[in-house]
């Protein structure tokens, strides 16, 4: 690839916060796997490992910018993906599989994302009034990975043909405070004016009315009518609309079978009960084992004591 | 019935002693098994011991034949008769099979071993020799014999008053009549003391009664003839010529020079008698014949005056000699009891022997009884350490206490007097060693010393009347075989003392053992001498400047030395100047030590130290009343009043009408008022002996010290500079809290248009400022003195509360909804409030403090209250509906077919998103809204029923912030614990209802309170000593609190799945409640905090037993038990302390920080700080969490919540090691070392292994806190390097 340090595949990129510290970044372009369902443009997304942790999507861009301009950035912790711990860097391509329709944390990608779901909506749905958002950093965890969309495949090219010997300075960017500041901002921020949560309280509970009743046209379950699955199986659940059974006349199981499975104690037999001292016999081997559980007890008890006794318990001063 | 029972008894005293003397059981038994013959034998055997089920016996006789014939081999065979009643002893006579066998094996580790014993043997039979054949010293002059033996450097111990050169009797030495060796050792009943003591042989040698005269009772003149006779042996045995290889030194029971013994200890040289290795050393005690001595023994009772001389008239000696009978002359109690301690040595020996006799459990008992006592400070004190006054040198008394509780009691005419029908019952002579221990514990915690004199009972009656010791003693024991009150001279406070102690243990015994565990331990290997933890209070007293007001010389004679005389008189004039503040007054100090033979009196040590019981009703009151002169014209109560106070003494007119004598005193502050009990303390013993200021101390000033704000911030709050607010203090949030609650009530019961639509059923606090429990007393921050204190001191906590509303149906279903409408139920309440409280400003919050929550499930919805006297309350709504829906989430109900069962283990494995939050929620919704609330209830309670609760709850919290490891979060241990943990030491069973009683109604119970702590130093103290001991790791379950009582036995059982998917922490403090024990520890302490916490608390104990020996300075000791030690972490971030809002409540504070503007050049983040009030803001805590979370994988971060200026960082240790490559490794790597003083050689890049970028991260800490982080230390030996 290029004359920069790598280990695996990866590049290594130097970055340097101050005259004294380094930070180091490693890079990669993206490879696709077929499990990922969500993949981004091969050739022009870089994959980068160990981002700092309280980098923006505008530190990220201003640090590429020699190489190009870029589309988007995208960090994975925001996205949950499933078998975390899959050991070696070949298998990156786990992590890229996108968890479908999980809420997104990113908070400029919400923003995005509600107003791209709501506009798919056939009725106009009523519009969420959003907080007032001040640009606040976001701190993740240590060692995120990042995807880097470029516009242009030439831009990636031209990253890993670069040297990376020489470090780059970490861009940081003013726009986001950090340090005292961020935290005074952030304070701030989490306690908006009282008109602004009146009205973002009031818009988002018209949304949610709006689409209980569109999901109440939608769902197939009414009262009475039974469920049928593609096999042709009746669904039978306990109790339905107003206690109703749905489907109608069938016993079902009680909601503490449901919940833990057991059937209920009054059914339990008792169990024979045997005469235990009728014969001599019987007596006397009661007797027998009760005397060997006396002197079960007494040696457990025994060397119980003596165990303590080897730790030096016994010495009282 | 009986008859059974004792030959029981009598067959389970035979056989221990076949125990003892046969093989172990267990080769016989399998001995047994060989031949048909001895199994038959056995069976016999067993026939006779069970005779009432001799018929099973046979029958499992032919069983075991069978059993024989089918597994001959087999090892565990049916028990033998033997062993059955050993185990069945165990089980009966003891607590418990493990109870006997702990006991079995603690007593060898307290006796001398046998196998060393013949060399001491050998030793005392060539030293009685020796003894026998010592020549005759003919008859001298006191002083003249003195002179002569002074040129042998040895020095005669003669007591006060000493021999003048007018004295006109003589001094003589003649060999001993008879040489016995008495006492324990002779009995086999010598208990190992504390410390580095030896056992005690004590060699009784008889003086010739041809050396006494009839009047030698008079004056101490026995007493001088016998030191002369123990100083003529000292220097026999010191000469080099006697051949024997021992050091020879005085010493002298409870200092009292007229109980002078010799002690001899061997030196290690190899030869037959050197018993050095047996830790012995030989007490030689002159003692005279009991039969033939002329002394007549009617002079010596109690009553009788036989200290004839004043200090003026030691001229005139010879003169008194002869004026016998002077009714004016005071008795001389302890003097005559001195006397007749030198009597009693023979016959003690024999009685105890004969009781042994009968009573074959009777040296075990006592054995057990001598080390529980031990362990209590009732005796010798070893090198380090105090003891219990009087009890130096009481062995007799411990034996004779337990032969008054097996013989009876003398019937006395006194006894009869005093109102008691009958004798005490004795006990039966069969008894097991632990019931005989039993017995006398409850004899210590029920027996009234005070006021019921004993005596044991007797073989033809006491030789003197029991009204002479009555009139005398303060305390009477008086035993069977003498006339001697063994307790003569043991002060009062120390035998209630020693009452509590009893029924303590007691109470240790009695508690099932399921809650408290094995309460052997507590009872008999635990040390509980510890000052601290034993007593509210403890005050140091130097008396070597003691010169009592008005001296009394007859007293300082009888007592021995004037030392005992000042400690006796100290005691009583504490006792009336205490009065009812105090339930015991116990006197500590060293035991004594062995001196050289060239020092004839004994050196007292002049440091004592006084515990006291506080009695919590009467304790902190701040008037005392005297005798009232007008209406009971008593003058000599009045003139006692103004004796015992001086000039503190006033006539006072009280609202009543009532004039009366009374002691004020004056108090400032709350901490003042709890140091009444040392103030007056300190004003008696400077009034009556002369103690100045710096010889009382105590410790309490210092922890008063580190719950206050420094004075440089206070003085705003007091009313300095006219800027003053009337309100601080917990009672005043109190008030603040409920007008916000009557606010919040009358909007929600208001008509108008701005109405909330539901109406608000509860308002709940649950913020420590609420319930007595928060470090520092709570202060508001209003304008006015916001804009005066300096940006590290302007702080403010908000107090936390809960919203309950009216149920409804009209709550949305969806758990995202439903923070919607909290969020506009706040605001209208915010709105309402502000519109209808004049100075009241409200904001809703609508995220944590990572930032706003945009998955919208969390429930981080609150409401801030700011009012105008500057209190900050946030609150939050509680809706049940919400437990549900998470609920619902959690078991997945939804989405699948509800009639499936899943029980897979995975199961939280394969959840998405959704559930983890949901599980946090739901973790989140019990502990916020339904442990907080109740949780608060009961530890406000607390507060209200033991004064001193919540001050230990205050000074450990402080304790485990400025050990940084308090926090609401992660894996500290949560503030709520704390709360617990102390509870623990305050609350028993069925407190509350004990707390429902008027104070007053049941003395009993007041009695029972003693264990509590009285003062928050001595929880404090307890605490500290819980948390060294407490084996977390061992037992299962965890410790139970009966905090709530048995009233909610129905708990809601809370879905366990959750608490334990997601806890860390390895403290279990369960209640009932909260049977998991694991609501408020669920996160931390984790196990290495959990041990962080154990071995700063051994650092404490430590720290806590150099103050008791007075190795710390006062105000330095008590801070240095919260300095926390830096050394241990590998980073140490340090903050900038001008600009942390809690700096003023750092604990080793730097006053000159706290000066107005220091630092100008901070411009602009300044003057952001300073626009506005922000309640809670701490940018150092926000940075800390953010780190921790940031870092979690990385390093483990600590911090003081209280203003601590540093944090400290603590490397993962697994990331030390270089690892390979990994997308997600989870910390900041890089693939070479990136420090260099690292071995060169390793070259890392070729394997493919990646390392932790340590500069790297200190970097990213450096710019994540900017402002805040004013630098970085580096914790290597080798480069220690500074960013910035």
């Amino acid at each position: 690839m290029s004359s920069s340090a790598s280990i695996h595949d990866f590049t290594e990129i130097s970055i340097s916060y101050s005259n004294s510290t380094t930070h180091y970044i490693y890079a990669r372009a993206h490879v696709s796997s077929q499990k990922a369902t969500n993949s981004w443009p091969l050739g022009r997304t870089l994959f980068l490992v160990n981002v700092s942790p309280d980098a923006t999507e505008r530190d990220i861009i201003l640090l590429l910018k020699p190489f190009g301009t870029v589309e988007k950035v995208i960090f994975d912790s925001d996205n949950p993906v499933e078998d975390v711990e899959d050991s070696a860097a070949e298998d990156q391509e786990e992590y890229e599989e996108q968890g479908g329709g999980s809420p997104d944390d990113e908070e400029d990608e919400i923003q995005v994302r509600k107003r791209r779901k709501l506009t798919t909506k056939k009725v106009e749905p009523p519009k969420v009034f959003q907080l007032p958002s001040t640009p606040l950093r976001k701190l993740r965890k240590t060692g995120q990975t990042v995807h880097v969309v470029f516009l242009d495949t030439s831009s990636l090219d031209r990253f890993f043909s670069a040297s990376h010997k020489k470090p780059l300075p970490w861009p940081n960017s003013s726009e986001e405070p950090s340090g005292l500041s961020h935290y005074l901002a952030l304070y701030d921020s989490l306690r908006p004016p009282l008109d602004a949560v009146r009205q973002h309280a009031n818009s988002a509970m018209d949304l949610y009315e709006f689409e209980l009743a569109k999901s109440k046209r939608q769902s197939k379950y009414k009262k009475g009518e039974a469920i049928v699955d593609e096999d042709g199986f009746t669904l039978v659940t306990r109790g339905g609309a107003y206690g109703q059974t749905v489907g109608g006349g069938v016993t079902v199981a009680t909601k503490k079978f449901q919940e833990t499975g057991e059937t209920s104690e009054r059914k339990k037999k008792r169990p024979h009960k045997e005469k235990t001292s009728f014969y001599a016999f019987q007596k006397a081997e009661k007797q027998r084992t009760e005397l060997m559980q006396l002197k079960k007890n007494w040696e457990l008890d025994k060397a119980k004591i003596e165990k303590l006794k080897a730790s030096r318990k016994f010495k009282p001063y | 019935m009986t008859a059974e029972l004792k030959r029981k008894r009598a067959e389970g005293s035979s056989s221990r002693k076949l125990q003892k003397l046969s093989p172990p059981v267990e080769d016989e038994d399998t001995s047994a098994q060989e031949t048909d013959g001895d199994a038959q034998e056995e069976q016999d055997d067993g026939e006779d011991v069970e005779m009432d089920n001799g018929e099973e016996e046979e029958l499992e006789g032919e069983w075991e034949g069978v059993a024989h014939l089918r597994s001959s081999g087999e090892k565990s065979s049916k028990p033998t008769g033997e062993e059955i009643r050993v185990i069945k002893d165990a089980s009966d006579l003891f607590r418990s099979n493990t109870f006997k066998l702990q006991i079995e094996a603690l007593l060898p580790n307290v006796q001398p071993k046998s196998k060393r014993k013949p060399p001491l043997e050998r030793f005392l039979l060539s030293f009685h020799t020796f003894l026998s054949c010592l020549p005759d010293v003919p008859q001298e002059h006191p002083l003249e014999a003195s002179r002569r033996l002074l040129k042998k450097g040895v020095s005669v111990p003669y007591p006060t008053p000493p021999p003048t050169e007018d004295t006109q009797w003589k001094v003589a030495f003649s060999g001993p009549t008879d040489i016995t060796l008495v006492g324990s050792w002779a009995n086999e009943t010598s208990v190992k003391a504390q410390g580095e003591s030896s056992y005690g042989v004590d060699l009784a040698v008889e003086m010739p009664s041809s050396l006494f005269q009839e009047k030698d009772y008079l004056n101490g003149r026995f007493f001088h003839k016998k030191a002369f006779y123990l100083a003529t042996i000292a220097a026999a045995i010191s000469n080099p010529k006697s051949g024997f290889n021992v050091d020879v030194s005085y010493i002298s029971t409870n200092d009292d020079p007229r109980l002078t013994k010799l002690v001899l200890k061997p030196r290690a040289d190899g030869s037959p008698n050197d018993f050095t290795k047996l830790n012995a050393q030989i007490h030689i005690i002159p003692t005279l014949s009991s039969t033939d001595s002329p002394i007549p023994l009617h002079r010596l009772s109690p009553a009788h005056a036989n200290i004839r001389i004043t200090p003026e008239s030691y001229s005139s000696l010879n003169t008194n000699l002869d004026n016998a009978e002077d009714p004016s002359k005071l008795p001389s109690p302890l003097y005559n009891t001195a006397l007749l301690t030198s009597l009693i040595p023979k016959s003690y020996l024999l009685s105890v022997h004969a009781i042994q006799q009968s009573v074959p459990a009777f040296s075990d008992a006592l054995a057990l009884l001598r080390v529980w006592a031990n362990q209590r400070g009732y005796g010798e004190s070893g090198e380090k350490g105090v003891s219990v006054r009087g009890f130096d040198g009481k062995g007799p008394w411990w034996a004779a206490l337990l032969m008054y509780l097996v013989q009876g009691e003398e019937p006395t005419s006194a006894g009869k007097k005093l109102g008691r029908q009958g004798n005490r019952k004795p006990l039966g002579k069969g008894l097991s060693s632990y019931q005989l221990f039993r017995a006398v514990l409850d004899f210590l915690a029920k027996h009234d010393f005070e006021n019921k004199p004993v005596f044991v009972k007797t073989e033809g009656g006491h030789r003197y009347s029991p009204n002479e010791y009555l009139s005398t003693h303060d305390i009477v024991f008086v035993d069977s075989s003498s006339a001697v009150n063994l307790l003569a001279g043991v002060p009062l406070g120390s035998m209630k003392l020693l009452n509590a102690d009893a029924r303590k243990t007691l109470e240790t015994i009695n508690s099932s053992s399921t809650s408290s565990g094995d309460p052997f331990p507590e009872v008999f290997l635990r040390d509980h001498r510890n000052l601290h933890a034993r007593f509210d209070i403890v005050i140091y007293v130097d008396l070597s400047t003691a010169k009592p007001r008005k001296p009394d010389s007859h007293h300082t004679l009888d007592s021995g030395s004037a030392s005992n005389a000042v400690l006796a008189s100290i005691s009583s004039v504490l006792t009336q100047a205490l009065g009812n503040r105090v339930r015991t007054i116990a006197i500590l100090h060293p035991t004594p030590r062995t001196r050289p033979l060239s020092q004839a009196h004994p050196t007292t040590s002049h440091i004592v130290h006084i515990g006291l019981f506080y009695n919590p009703v009467y304790a902190w009151r701040q008037v005392d009343h005297g005798p009232n002169s007008a209406s009971d014209p008593d003058p000599v109560a009045v003139e006692k009043f103004r004796d015992l106070w001086g000039d503190k003494a006033e006539l006072r007119r009280f609202k009543d009408g009532s004039i009366v004598e009374s002691v004020v005193w004056d108090v400032k502050t709350v901490d003042e008022k709890t140091l009444i009990p040392k103030r007056i303390v300190a004003f008696v013993l400077n009034r009556h002996f002369g103690i100045g200021e710096e010889g009382v101390r105590g410790w309490q000033e210092g922890f008063d010290g580190i719950l206050r704000l420094p004075e440089g911030v206070s003085r705003y709050y007091v009313g300095e500079n006219g800027l003053g607010v009337a309100a601080v203090g917990f009672k005043a949030a109190l008030r603040a809290f409920d007008g916000v609650v009557k606010a919040i009530k009358a909007l929600s019961s208001d008509e108008g248009k701005d109405a909330l639509p539901l109406s608000v059923m509860n308002i709940s606090p649950t913020s420590e400022s609420l319930r007595f429990t928060s470090v520092f007393s709570p202060v508001p921050l209003p304008h006015s003195i916001a804009s005066v204190l300096p940006p590290n001191a302007k702080y403010t906590s908000p107090m936390e509360f809960v919203i309950e509303f009216e149920r409804s149906s009209r709550w949305p279903d969806n758990l995202r909804a439903v923070q919607k409408v909290k969020m506009a139920f706040l605001e209208k309440i915010a709105r309402g409030l502000m519109e209808r409280v004049k100075g009241l400003r409200a904001a809703v919050i609508v995220g944590d403090v990572t930032g706003v929550d945009e998955g919208g499930m969390e429930d981080v919805v609150r409401l801030e209250v700011i009012i105008e006297e500057g209190w900050a309350f946030i609150g939050r709504i509680w809706h049940d509906r919400e437990a549900v829906l998470l609920d619902r989430i959690i078991n997945d109900s939804t989405s699948r077919l509800p009639h499936v069962t899943r029980k897979d283990k995975f199961q939280s494995q394969r959840q998405g998103k959704d559930y983890h939050t949901a599980i946090q929620a739901r973790e989140a919704y019990t502990r916020l809204y339904t442990h907080a609330p109740m949780h608060h209830r009961v530890i406000a309670k607390l507060f209200h029923q033991y004064p001193a609760f919540a001050g230990t709850v205050r000074i450990a919290k402080r304790w485990f912030a400025s050990h940084w490891l308090l926090g609401a979060a992660g894996d500290s241990v949560s503030e709520e614990a704390v709360e617990l943990l102390c509870a623990m030491l305050f609350v028993k069973q069925e407190w509350e209802a004990e707390a429902d009683k008027d104070k007053n109604e049941d003395q009993d119970k007041q009695e029972e309170r003693l264990m509590v702590p009285g003062s928050k130093e001595r929880g404090f103290a307890s605490l500290i000593q819980f948390l060294k001991d407490w084996k977390w790791d061992e037992q299962g379950d965890g410790i139970f609190i009966p905090l709530y009582g048995s009233s909610i036995a129905s708990v809601s059982k809370q879905p366990k799945a959750v608490a334990t998917l997601l806890g860390t922490g390895v403290w279990k403090i369960r209640t009932a409640m909260d049977e998991e024990g694991v609501v408020w520890t669920m996160f931390g302490p984790d196990a290495v905090v959990a041990r962080r916490v154990k071995a700063l608390a051994q650092a404490t104990w430590q720290c806590l037993k150099g103050m008791e020996m007075n190795e710390v300075s006062e105000r330095g000791g008590v801070l240095s038990m919260f300095d926390h030690p830096t050394d241990n972490y590998d980073v140490i971030i340090k903050l900038d302390r001008s600009l942390l809002p809690r700096y003023h409540q750092n604990v080793s504070l730097d006053q000159k920080q706290l000066s107005w503007r220091q630092k100008s050049d901070k411009g602009e983040l300044a003057a952001a700080l300073d626009e506005k009030i922000r309640p809670g803001f701490d940018p150092a805590r926000l940075l800390f969490m953010d780190l921790k979370r940031v870092y979690q994988d990385t390093f483990r971060i600590f911090h003081d919540t209280f203003g601590g200026d540093q944090f400290g960082i603590v490397w993962d240790p697994s990331l030390k090691q270089p690892r390979p490559f990994r997308v997600l490794g989870g910390f900041s790597f890089c693939a070479h070392e990136t420090n260099p003083t690292e071995s060169q050689g390793k070259k890392s890049k070729d394997k493919k292994l990646v390392f932790l970028n340590e500069q790297g991260v200190l970097g990213e800490i450096e710019r994540l806190g900017r402002g805040v982080v004013s630098g970085i230390t580096l914790n290597v030996e080798i480069d220690n390097m500074c960013i910035n």
